[in-house]
């Protein structure tokens, strides 16, 4: 056993003020503070991922800040005239990776270097949320983003105002705000999140079908094509005329589960979504299919936002609750956990067809220590044996429309401590895993990240030998593109 | 059926009579009365679509003195009147249609047996579309037209614009030109109609 892989926890960001979460002065006690726990370098795990800008030095922001512009400023622009309008058009989740800043500077660099290389100065930031309709109005704030665009920032909610757009499959539609200018750049980052709804089809595209569209549009995704053909939507959104006569160019952080690989900027959206493919597949597959290989342990839930989306190693506690399914495999039709699995579970709380799979039996319970609302995630507290800490967490699920059923089957603890007492206790293993967004690494207690460190090698050959070639192959993409992005 | 616990308030003093909340209430709870917002509290079901909009957080959720449940019974209609209404929305009965809320499709038809003709009447009577008020507004205007009413938006209102494409309304050529890129157009209609079509043994699938 390589002991000398357990490093010091890495300390999560701290609890952050919001309408979605408790004051942060009720979180009284990190996880990862605990006796036992101890972190693994995600590079330790998988040496092969790529070497990351951030986190890093001292100066690893300002690298970042130079890159992007270096990057961006390849992009010809030719089309965009001074006096011409700009959106950027941005999504929440990217304030959620590392910290939140690499977004916010992507975001500040396209503005700079659009302004710099065509000469306008009508450059407006439009944020969209998922179903959190304050999330970035509280992010452009946090990051000052307002002035930096000259009181142009502002955020968007699927309800705000609408406008028709032409597809091939019919009227779908957009956000008024997202596409009220000449232009629209579309910044995003190749994190995977959801892997359970996008399945890693046309990622890069998901944002139009998505934060820059209307309530109709995200239904039609989440309930009227099934779970494999849902991301046409944004496709077909995009490819729709009157977007494609605004499309300027799209602008990428490249994030692996690890940290901040770099920036990629193209004019070619589906070029830009082959090489986010690799990524999500690749990088993030292996940890995906090495959490699969978890065989018992207790969940800790450890970071400012939703229940779902709460993430170790890059990977949401949403995925991880589906991890007993290869989430990538084409061939599964619906995953553990998704929005039409749980449609499809009957009154009894029995799936109405055998094939569909139960949420991940390796998870003997959950600790709910610090997590927000704001999505709905009574199915989780229903399936998995959860203990939420502290009554001010109870009393702010209970006070949201979307989670008025999740303490009906979570139980309260006082503390942190009795928290994983109970848990430890009741489930008898001491396998823990934290989902406390950690950066460069895991933290978990010492007992997992010894079989981590064991399984590592075997995922990683069996996904680079086996899987990936089949999830490229099922995607349609060339795996030459892989060659090109390792040059 | 959803326990209503809270519900929206109104601060007189900072609202500007924006029409914001009215436009995108989905219960049209709201009226705006000498440029202020007037909530009728007996009729919001606590979506916070209003607190969350409001340009100058004029309106908070508050905690109901008391709470009601809002619920249609589906025992009351014949089963063969809610199946038929659910398929012809290419729905299960059983299925959840709100994620949010938990409505199932089998009470928003009994609702619209029982007379609801629209959306926000529906709304109304179940609590469907009163979480999010995002992901269920495809299922529910299908079901509403799959009741034989008409669809219509709310004049100047952004509480929904219209019905959009399904699985079954696909066309090949559609089909044909993007399965090769990781879509599964039809065996995902397959697996729907799957649903759709299960026959569940009445009384055995109550918790
Ligand atoms: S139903 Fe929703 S939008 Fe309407 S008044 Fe109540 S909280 Fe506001
Ligand atoms: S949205 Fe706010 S300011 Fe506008 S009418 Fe409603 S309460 Fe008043």
């Amino acid at each position: 056993m390589k002991n000398n892989l357990l490093k010091s926890p890495i300390m999560p960001i701290s609890a952050k003020e919001s309408q979605y979460g408790v004051d942060p002065s009720h979180i009284k006690k990190r996880v990862a503070e605990m006796p036992d726990m101890v972190s693994v370098s995600l590079k330790d795990l998988f040496p092969d991922l790529p070497d990351v800008i951030y986190p890093g030095a001292e100066d690893s922001l300002e690298m970042l800040y130079e890159t992007a512009k270096e990057e961006i400023r390849k992009i010809d622009m030719g089309k965009i005239k001074s006096g011409d309008s700009v959106n950027v058009l941005a999504s929440h989740h990217g304030f959620t990776l590392y910290g939140g800043e690499p977004y916010a500077i992507l975001l500040r660099a396209i503005r700079d270097i659009v302004e710099e290389k065509t000469g306008t100065k009508n450059i407006r930031l439009r944020a969209g949320v998922g179903m959190r309709f304050r999330e970035t109005e509280e992010y452009i704030r946090r990051y000052k983003l307002d002035e930096y665009y000259n009181g142009k920032a502002k955020g968007m909610a699927p309800i705000d105002p609408g406008i028709p757009i032409e597809t091939e499959i019919g009227t779908l539609y957009g956000l008024k705000a997202a596409y009220d200018a000449d232009w629209i750049i579309h910044a995003h980052h190749t994190d995977v999140r959801e892997v359970h709804f996008h399945r890693q089809i046309d990622k890069a595209v998901k944002p139009f079908g998505m934060s820059y569209a209307r309530i109709e549009t995200r239904s039609t995704y989440h309930q009227n094509l099934g779970p494999r053909a849902a991301n046409f939507i944004a496709r077909a959104i995009f490819e729709s005329n009157f977007v494609q006569e605004k499309f300027a160019f799209a602008a990428f952080l490249d994030v692996g589960p690890h940290g901040v690989i770099g920036v990629d900027a193209d004019a070619d959206l589906y070029a830009l979504n082959d090489r986010a493919t690799f990524i999500g597949c690749q990088l993030y597959g292996k940890v995906m299919h090495l959490f699969g290989k978890i065989d018992e342990c207790i969940a800790v839930l450890d970071f400012p936002c939703p229940v779902p989306y709460v993430f170790s190693a890059g990977v949401i506690y949403a995925n991880f609750a589906g991890a007993n399914v290869d989430l990538y495999d084409m061939e599964k039709p619906l995953p553990p956990y998704t929005w039409y699995t749980e449609a499809f579970y009957k009154k009894n709380g029995k799936p109405m067809l055998d094939s569909i799979p139960p949420l991940n039996p390796s998870i003997k319970m959950c600790v709910h220590n610090y997590a927000w609302t704001g999505y709905p995630s009574a199915f989780f507290s229903e399936m998995i044996p959860t203990v939420v800490v502290g009554a001010e967490q109870a009393e702010l699920f209970d006070m949201e429309p979307m989670n008025m059923t999740y303490m009906n089957h979570a139980t309260i603890a006082k503390s942190t401590d009795a928290a994983m007492e109970f848990a430890y206790n009741v489930t008898g293993t001491d396998k823990v895993i934290i989902f406390d967004g950690a950066m460069g690494g895991l933290n978990c207690s010492k007992s997992l990240a010894e079989f981590l460190i064991e399984v590592a090698p075997i995922v990683s050959k069996e996904v680079e030998e086996d899987l990936l070639p089949k999830w490229l192959k099922q995607r349609g993409v060339d795996i030459s593109v892989l060659e090109d992005i390792q040059k | 059926m959803k326990l209503v616990s809270i519900m929206a308030k109104v601060d007189k003093d900072k609202c500007i009579g924006c029409k914001t909340c009215e436009k995108l209430c989905p219960v049209l709870a709201i009226q705006i009365e000498d440029k202020k917002a007037i909530i009728d509290e007996d009729a919001c079901r606590g979506c916070a679509n209003c607190a969350d909009r409001c340009p100058v957080y004029a309106i908070t959720m508050v905690k109901r003195e008391e709470p009601f449940t809002v619920k249609v019974d589906v025992k009351q209609f014949p089963k063969e009147a809610i199946d038929e209404i659910c398929r012809k929305a290419h729905v299960n009965p059983e299925q959840v249609l709100c994620y949010c809320v938990g409505t199932r499709a089998e009470e928003v038809a009994a609702a619209l047996l029982s007379g609801a003709k629209t959306p926000e009447e529906v709304s109304s009577m179940t609590g469907m579309r009163t979480g999010c008020t995002i992901e269920c507004i495809q299922p529910m205007l299908r079901m509403v037209e799959a009741a034989g009413n008409k669809l219509q938006p709310i004049e100047g209102g952004h509480q929904w614009y219209g019905k959009t494409i399904t699985a079954w309304e696909l066309s090949d050529e559609v089909k044909d030109k993007y399965k090769s890129k990781g879509f599964f157009f039809d065996e995902d209609k397959e697996l729907l109609d799957q649903i759709v079509n299960l026959k569940l043994e009445e009384g055995q699938n109550e918790k």
